[in-house]
């Protein structure tokens, strides 16, 4: 982690990516802090508005918040508190400085404390230390996995789904607040039941259209960490989409000149169980009306340009009801991924969809050396749901030529929020895959990510970093890059080891051949 | 004729190398006809396993692949047959898996990523590959002429009949098997001309491969027997069929033996008896010609008629000493119905349900093999005319064969081999009368080198058809017949063997292929969604697809080992639903499928199968379930408003058509298969509940109701719920229905 850190220091406002080396040695994720620990009260939030987004199928938070040094001393560690039961299924967590935006993100640790206490904590680290009584904007955004309970949790097939989401009305920070407010927006305006507090003067929470106003709330007095439970329930009418677990490898091959990809998807519905069993002729007549249903129906999974030879199978077979609609030239390709039945809330649905690319669109030679690449290749890709879909563990897997060496990786970034979380929480290991006639076996680089969602796979604004800015990169795809060593003998070896393999087979043919075994007299 | 470089390549030792490789090249395009013609599953549907029993080989397969050989030897399945398990490792023939697994581990070994389900889909093509290349090896030791073997492989890499069972997806024992029959059929003849230890041990090794393959050996076991004691007969012994015949017998029931599934059979079976009575005779003749040599005839003679009484009438002692004490097994009922066609329908209707055990009809004949079959008949005629110890194998062959092929449609496929050989021993026979302008009269002669040399010193004079318009007219009449059997050939196999019955394919208006995927979106819904220890009841015909498939367990599968089981299931099905829950109570049965067309005008559903339920229940409970009842007093099988009561309340009945009057208007519910209108009351379930219904109604799967948590009984309380279908929602509310209660 320390080549990491240097990195960061090393700012010097123009490199906007973040860079690992990887390396055998497992680095230490998180520092554990004693059961007891409180973060120092070096801080105060002057003012705090957090914005919660209940429109797709997981919560997703944002905090602005004002945060003033009150210490005498500067200060360069930003405690962020969640309560341990959220801690785990906070996703893609990203806390930036909204005064410079486009200086990147802010970095982030784990930092867990040991015991089963109430809070755990991540540590912002500042990258200049905070004058004592100077202000600060912090951004932080993320989203919570897993945090939408249906309720009822089990319904007729034809009714309509409601969720509920509990937060408290104050903000779990590990400081002082003075002031804060939370807005709700929800999917639509059919919530029919929401706390109402008595915390401030007048109607709280003040309804506008679909979005809820909790406070703002003068919270000079209360203590930090006091929390006051709030409950929303609100129609959702689409599925919550889980993947528990997406493992995405990316093949290259330099001599085919082709990357490919495979996705294995293990699909859950974590809506409202059916109430009886699923009946065929409700279905029917449903789908007949087009109803509105909180089954798993189909995925939009749209594919970059020139991507050829999709297929999508399960464990028993192609999935026939899909269909690949390829793309007009230099147009995305549409993969309608229909599964084999309507996915309803409890139920899962297991599959893997592959396709191919031309990789002279990912990769190119460094400039520095001859003998080194540059591969660029989206992080997270997956289907384009507008009730978006989360991840509770992504695994990639970049599977590099025989041979290569020094595989470097960074996640390309831009000004706003790119839904991955900071390095720090991105596992990387390399391991060597056997495959094709491979005799080292090729390097393999495993990049593991809990709890994510399908921001991952949007950012929306152009990416404008002078690195990256020749090669024209306006992507909404979060970008990974990965840099290896791979010279022109690692290219040959396989060949030369076909080549000795067969004409040992020969020799040894021909030397069988010659040996005379008959028992006659000669 | 003139020199030309033709010439120079077609004659000497050059030209020799030179037909050598053309042959090669014309028997690797051969394999790859036979291969490419078998894929056309994969290339209209996918690279799917077909049918029912290849899903149990494949699940064994995985099975060995994940888990090794030992373990996969000692297999205890319980997730089949529940609750009784079956010895799966010990009751299959694993030849088929452990090809599968070695040809899956020499990939690995070359570090080949191959799906194992890749390699058990193309395994039976590929070895159709080998099994014409076998066939080019056993026809050339029948004939001379070097046309029959490229004749005969090219038939048999593309006859339908044999195509049948070997289409890619199709991964079936007979896949390998023959393959092997061939083989060894091959290896047997060449150890019979040549009276060779080495020959007779591959032909028994290649027979052990063969009994671990297929069940099919017997044939074998039986068929070579048969050969050497019609050679005894005809009084051709010789020191090389006494060699070649105790090699194989001795090497070949050993290694049989290692079988487990085969076991002891060798030496108690009675199907095996031939064999060794044949083995104990060939010693005795052995005997006889060296006795022969010592005593003057006269003497000889007696003694011989004398040991021959009384050893015939020792083994026959013996024999039914042995049968009457058990230690023989009988016949089995297979076998029997091998004899008497009706045999099975009588007395083991789970044997007559099958449809490849019914017999063949007489058009199939033709299908499957097209003009060889009228070229076969010649083609035993042309053995006789040449009468050596290789032919009188044919002819016992081409005898036996057409007898088993008219019996039961899928021993069609032992016909087919022979078909082959004599069809391309005739056809050769005629492409080298009228082909070879000059041919001496040694043209039939030991081997090449010796007629070739002797035509060159000799000179004489020219032999055969010389009339360029006779030579026209015949071959271009078997030019034609050649092609018309290459496109019957491939429309047969890519209009009837090419589907593999899990998918089900039909066009739609723009004559786009629409595929009715309705098998497998249901089995996929129970892999994912019900819990890994579910048990299914089905009809025994889907078990292996849903122990492949939904990976659940089941009670019956198509093993049929337990007839008695598989009437249990009848049972439960045919019976009404007060009779068949405390059935699936006792057996565990968590969910109940069922195959339903109607809605699409499916044919093979399981009401269509219904009465094999029936009858097979009969059969352990004559006077519990009873066929007659499921027939209108007119004799009529319906499903309609005249259905019987028997019929109506039967649970196959309720399962099929529940809820199925709702998708259509008032009174209009038709079943597309029986052409029936249903009655606009549909049946009431109350012991099952709907699970689920795949997408076309094809599959139909119905949960198994817990006991009523108020200790009614379900009928009462589905009643009860109908009844008072408002208060249902106050009853979730809390306990206070309870007290009222």
């Amino acid at each position: 982690m320390r080549s990491f850190t240097t990195v960061v220091t090393a700012f010097c406002g123009l490199v906007l990516s973040s860079s690992s080396i990887v390396s055998a040695k497992p680095t230490s994720e998180s520092n554990l802090l004693p059961a007891d620990f409180k973060p120092p009260q070096v801080f105060k939030n002057v003012n705090l508005v957090r914005s919660t987004n209940l429109e797709k199928s997981y919560a997703r938070e944002t905090i602005n918040v004002v945060v003033e040094n009150v210490d005498k001393q500067p200060q360069s560690e930003y405690y962020l508190s969640f309560p341990s039961d959220v801690f785990e299924r906070v996703g893609g967590l990203e806390v930036r400085n909204k005064k410079h935006a486009e200086k990147g993100r802010l970095d982030v640790e784990a930092a867990e404390v040991d015991a089963a206490s109430d809070f755990q904590y991540f540590i912002v680290h500042l990258p200049e230390p905070l004058a004592p009584s100077s202000q600060l904007t912090l951004g932080i955004s993320y989203s919570l996995l897993n945090s939408l309970q249906p309720r009822p949790a089990a319904i007729e097939q034809s009714d309509r789904q409601f969720l509920t989401y509990s937060f408290s009305a104050y903000v779990p920070s590990a400081y002082q607040t003075v002031s804060q407010k939370t807005k709700v927006k929800f999917p639509s305006a059919n919530i029919p039941d929401y706390t109402t507090t008595d915390l401030k003067t007048g109607a709280d929470p003040e309804r506008q259209g679909t979005t809820y106003t909790y406070g703002p709330y003068d919270t000079v007095k209360v203590a930090p960490g006091t929390s006051y439970a709030i409950t929303v329930r609100y129609e959702f009418t689409k599925p919550v989409i889980t993947a528990s677990l997406l493992e995405r490898d990316l093949e290259v091959s330099h001599w085919g000149g082709n990357l490919a990809t495979e996705e294995r998807y293990w699909l859950r519905n974590n809506g409202s169980k059916l109430l009886t069993q699923f009946s065929r002729v409700d279905y029917t007549v449903a789908n007949y009306q087009q109803s509105p249903s909180t089954a798993i129906k189909e995925l939009k999974y749209p594919l970059k340009p020139g991507s050829v030879d999709p297929y999508f199978i399960d464990d028993i077979g192609n999935v026939s009801t899909s269909r690949y609609r390829p793309g007009l030239k230099n147009r995305e390709a549409n993969l309608e991924f229909k599964p084999r039945y309507p996915v309803f809330g409890g139920w899962n649905y297991s599959f893997r969809l592959g396709w191919n690319n031309d990789l002279s669109s990912f990769l190119r030679r460094a400039v520095s050396s001859d003998d080194s690449y540059i591969l660029k290749v989206p992080f997270l890709e997956g289907p384009k749901m507008g009730e978006g879909i989360q991840y509770e563990k992504v695994v990639l897997r970049v599977v590099l030529p025989e041979g290569a060496r020094n595989v470097r990786y960074e996640t390309v970034e831009g000004s706003s929020s790119n839904g991955l979380p900071s390095a720090s929480q991105i596992q990387a290991s390399l391991s060597t895959h056997k495959t094709f006639m491979d005799t080292l076996g090729r390097t393999a680089l495993t990049l593991t990510v809990e709890s994510l969602t399908d921001e991952a796979r949007d950012s929306q604004l152009v990416v404008r970093t002078p690195t990256f800015s020749r090669h024209g990169l306006q992507q909404s795809l979060t970008w990974e890059q990965v840099t290896y060593d791979y010279s022109f003998w690692d290219g040959m070896r396989k060949p030369i080891t076909i080549t000795i393999g067969l004409f040992s087979v020969f020799a040894a043919a021909w030397a069988i051949t010659n040996i005379d075994v008959s028992i006659k007299k000669r | 004729m003139a020199e030309s470089p033709v010439d120079v390549l077609l004659k000497g030792s050059s030209g020799r190398s030179a037909r050598g490789l053309l042959r090669i090249i014309i028997l690797v395009t051969i394999a790859a006809a036979a291969v490419s013609s078998r894929l056309f599953s994969v290339i209209r549907f996918e690279s799917i396993i077909h049918e029912f029993d290849p899903w149990f080989n494949f699940r064994a397969t995985k099975y060995l692949v994940q888990n090794g050989f030992y373990d996969f030897w000692d297999w205890f399945d319980d997730r089949t047959w529940h609750p009784l398990g079956r010895v799966t490792g010990g009751t299959l023939y694993p030849g088929l898996m452990v090809t599968s697994g070695v040809i899956y581990h020499v990939l690995r070994f070359l570090t080949l990523p191959v799906d194992i389900r890749n390699i058990c889909v193309l395994l039976a093509p590929g070895f159709s590959g080998l099994t014409a290349f076998a066939m080019y090896l056993l026809t050339n030791e029948m004939s001379s002429s070097p046309s029959a073997g490229l004749l005969a492989a090219a038939f048999m890499g593309i006859t339908p009949g044999y195509i049948s069972r070997s289409v890619a997806g199709s991964y079936d024992n007979e896949a390998i098997a023959i393959f092997l029959l061939v083989f060894t059929f091959f290896l047997w003849i060449k150890a019979v001309k040549n009276g060779s230890i080495m020959w007779g041990a591959l032909a028994a090794l290649f027979y052990g491969y063969m009994v671990s393959a297929w069940g099919g050996y017997v044939f074998i076991t039986n068929l070579i027997p048969l050969h050497v004691f019609v050679l005894l007969c005809m009084g051709r012994y010789s020191s090389r069929l006494y060699i070649s015949y105790t090699t194989w017998y001795a090497l070949g029931t050993l290694a049989s033996m290692q079988i487990p599934f085969v076991g002891f059979l060798p030496i108690r079976n009675s199907d095996h008896m031939s064999a060794l009575g044949v083995f104990g005779l060939l010693q005795l003749v052995a005997f006889a010609e060296f006795v022969r040599s010592f005593i003057p005839g006269k003497q000889f003679q007696r003694l011989l008629t004398a040991s021959i009484i009384l050893t015939t009438g020792l083994a026959f002692a013996g024999l039914v000493v042995l049968s009457m004490s058990g230690v023989i097994a009988p016949w089995s009922g297979r076998f029997y119905s091998l004899w008497d066609t009706g045999y099975a329908k009588i007395h083991i209707p789970i044997i007559a349900s099958v449809s490849e055990h019914q017999p063949t009809a007489w058009p199939s004949f033709f299908f499957d093999l097209n003009f060889l079959i009228w070229l076969f008949p010649a083609g035993v005629y042309i053995c006789f005319r040449d009468l050596k110890d290789e032919h009188v194998f044919v002819i016992i062959y081409a005898v036996l064969a057409s007898y088993f092929a008219g019996v039961m449609v899928r021993l069609m496929l032992t016909l087919t081999p022979i078909v082959c050989v004599a069809a391309a021993l005739v056809l050769s026979y005629i492409l080298d009368t009228y082909l070879k302008t000059s041919p001496g009269p040694v043209t039939r002669g030991r081997s090449n080198d010796e007629s070739s040399e002797g035509l060159r010193s000799a000179r004489s004079p020219e032999v055969g058809i010389t009339s360029y318009f006779s030579k026209a007219v015949t071959t271009s009449a078997a030019i034609v017949y050649l092609l018309l059997f290459v496109a019957h050939c491939t429309w047969v196999t890519s209009n009837a063997y090419s589907s593999p019955s899990v998918v089900l394919a039909s066009r739609m208006p723009d004559g786009s292929q629409f595929i009715i995927d309705d098998y497998r979106e249901a089995y996929y819904w129970l892999r994912q969604n019900t819990p890994a220890n579910s048990k299914i009841m089905s009809w025994w015909d889907y078990g292996y697809q849903i122990g492949g498939m939904a990976d659940r367990p089941t009670l019956v599968d198509n093993n049929t080992w337990n007839n008695t089981h598989i009437a249990t299931v009848g049972k439960a099905m045919s019976s009404r639903e007060e009779v068949s829950y405390p059935i699936l109570r006792q057996h565990d049965v968590d969910y109940v499928l069922v195959v339903f067309g109607g809605l699409l005008g499916y044919s093979g559903d399981d009401i269509n199968k219904f009465l094999w339920m029936v009858r097979i229940a009969e059969g352990i409970w004559p006077d519990q379930v009873k066929e007659r009842d499921f027939f209108t007093p007119r004799g009529e099988y319906r499903v309609d408003d005249q259905a019987t009561p028997t019929m109506r309340n039967s649970l196959m009945y309720k399962m099929s058509y529940h809820n199925f009057n709702k998708l259509f208007p008032m009174g209009q519910a038709t079943d597309r298969v029986r052409g029936a209108k249903l009655p606009a009351e549909g049946p009431q379930l109350s012991t099952l509940e709907e699970a689920f219904t795949s997408e076309n109604w094809i599959i139909r799967i119905y949960k198994v109701k817990d006991l009523d948590n108020l200790g009614r009984d379900h009928s009462n309380a589905v009643a009860f719920d109908r009844g008072n279908k408002r208060k249902k929602a106050s009853k979730k509310k809390g306990p206070r229905v309870l007290r009222s209660e």
